[in-house]
């Protein structure tokens, strides 16, 4: 079995966490409009910032590595970047005009860390960029041929291309190609013109369903999807489609941590691990966290009792506990890469727990 | 209090309709027709008087009939289905089930929520028999996939 380190941040749900480049902090939303920086010390976490600034729900953070510039966007339909100002040791906001009438739902940057990407309900996706002359993050657009709100995002390696997948039942590759910011950049597998809003592929799990996460392959020539309809689709473009149903309940996030190996985690409370057999062939490979066998425990009244007011559903007569098998206890929302090796990915979701996977050996 | 009654929907450009979601992939579809459904339904009852139900019920579930305005076709194939699976005995569920391909599963997945939903046919107990063998076989993930799915049969 795989190790793993468990920390519980929130009783409640988080709703997004990013960690930084040496991960030695990480940045959570304990599910309300707060944003908390932990510093990590020995094998536990303080907290060291609060960030007030959004006025509701957080609804994703992303830390860019090198620039150390912390973006966060919320269901009040902004976005702010942060600074750490050196001399008070402060995270400094910084506004950003989205110009959008709807929550904002994903934020990532790019590869380069010079834009970033705000996915929203307002069936728009707000590409933004530093403008040096006015000393402010701007936006554009891209809108076309999104239906619904745009629930996911992931960036290419080049910084041009996005993808973002959405309940419209659609992934969809798009350019964000801006000019002044990026390089005109080689062609890939997805097209060679790419100005910006360029449609570059749209594609769809097999029955429809909201499409609750994308990700591009670490080459960038292949992306995966998953959705609600328990199904996760590898598309190498103008090549191959690969199509996995899975057996259990659907995935909402998934990470490639290499050119063959996906992990992916939703409803089912564990992360799986899905690998492609000879190149393109992708297959269901196994439950990362099989869960350890429940121990058998005192049913005492009192115990039922105890666990009925403070769960508000009875125990498992049998085993007298009520906690899942597994190691987070409810819905894994999100998965992220933890290191640059791949080794690790970390995991957070509906149950307050962050969870980082030693993953190399399984 | 006139306008409580206005269909605010309507006046939305950008109002997504049923048929915008029906786009797959592979482009808009209804599936066969209404006679090759009957041509069907004839080889199904055929394949029944045999004894042969495997057969029958690979006949049924192969290329059902789905998309927006195909309620008749739907309609007959239902009824074709639902006589296969009420003819099978209890024992042999497994047997048919395992036997079956994984588009097929989710297909008559699709066919057992759809006769439950209609419980003045009186045959809710075998379906649940058969909800349980085939949810043994494909998983949580096969009740999901019929959920979510547009295509509904």
């Amino acid at each position: 079995m795989a190790a793993q380190e468990v920390h519980q941040l929130n009783i409640g749900p988080l709703t997004a966490h990013a960690f930084n480049k040496d991960r030695t902090q990480v940045a959570i939303c304990p599910n309300n409009n707060e944003v908390q920086i932990y510093q990590k010390t020995g094998n536990s976490w303080n907290l060291l910032h609060s960030l007030f600034e959004h006025d509701k729900l957080v609804t994703s953070i992303d830390w860019a590595p090198e620039s150390n510039r912390i973006v966060t966007c919320s269901q009040d339909r902004n976005a702010y970047v942060w600074n750490l100002d050196s001399i008070t040791n402060k995270w400094k906001p910084t506004l950003v005009l989205l110009r959008i009438n709807r929550a904002a739902t994903c934020v990532r940057w790019s590869p380069n860390e010079d834009k970033f990407a705000v996915a929203s309900g307002a069936r728009a996706i707000a590409i933004c960029y530093f403008e040096g002359d006015n000393d402010w993050w701007v936006s554009k657009h891209l809108k076309k041929s999104i239906r619904s709100t745009v629930l996911c995002l992931d960036w290419h390696p080049n910084n041009v291309l996005l993808a973002a997948g959405g309940a419209d039942f659609k992934a969809r590759v798009f350019s964000a190609f801006i000019k002044g910011v990026d390089k005109k950049p080689p062609p890939t597998v997805w097209g060679d013109k790419l100005p910006f809003n360029t449609i570059c592929g749209e594609y769809s799990n097999g029955s429809g369903g909201w499409i609750h996460g994308v990700a591009f392959s670490p080459s960038g020539d292949a992306l995966a999807l998953c959705g609600q309809d328990a199904q996760v689709t590898v598309i190498y473009p103008g090549k191959h489609t690969s199509e996995i149903k899975l057996s259990g309940l659907p995935l909402l996030s998934l990470v490639w941590v290499s050119e063959s190996r996906i992990v992916a985690a939703g409803f089912d409370c564990t992360p799986v691990l899905l690998e492609a057999k000879d190149g393109l062939n992708w297959q269901f490979s196994k439950v990362i966290d099989a869960g350890k066998k429940k121990t058998a425990g005192e049913a005492t009244v009192l115990n039922r009792f105890r666990q009925m007011d403070k769960r508000g559903i009875a125990l498992d007569s049998e085993s007298g506990n009520a906690d899942l098998a597994t190691v987070h206890q409810n819905t894994i929302t999100l998965v992220r890469r933890y290191d640059e090796s791949h080794d690790h990915v970390s995991t957070s979701g509906v149950d307050g727990r962050l969870i980082i996977w030693g993953i190399k050996h399984t | 209090m006139s306008f409580r009654k206005i269909d605010i929907d309507a006046l939305d450009e950008e109002q997504l309709s049923r048929e915008e979601l029906f786009i797959f992939s592979n482009g808009v579809a209804n599936g066969p027709t209404l006679e090759s459904v009957k041509s069907g339904a004839i080889d199904v009852r055929n394949a029944l008087t045999r004894g042969d139900t495997a057969t029958a019920l690979s006949i049924a579930l192969d290329n059902p009939p789905y998309g927006l305005d195909n309620d008749e076709a739907k309609t007959q194939n239902t009824r074709s289905v639902l006589d296969v699976l009420s003819s099978v005995k209890a024992s042999d569920i497994p047997g048919h089930v395992k036997s079956l391909s994984s588009d097929q599963q989710l297909v008559l997945m699709k066919y057992i929520y759809k006769g439950m939903a209609a419980p003045e046919t009186g045959q809710s107990a075998v379906l649940l028999n058969w909800h349980e063998k085939l949810t043994e076989v494909a998983g949580v993930g096969c009740i999901v996939r019929v959920i979510t799915d547009r295509k509904t049969v």
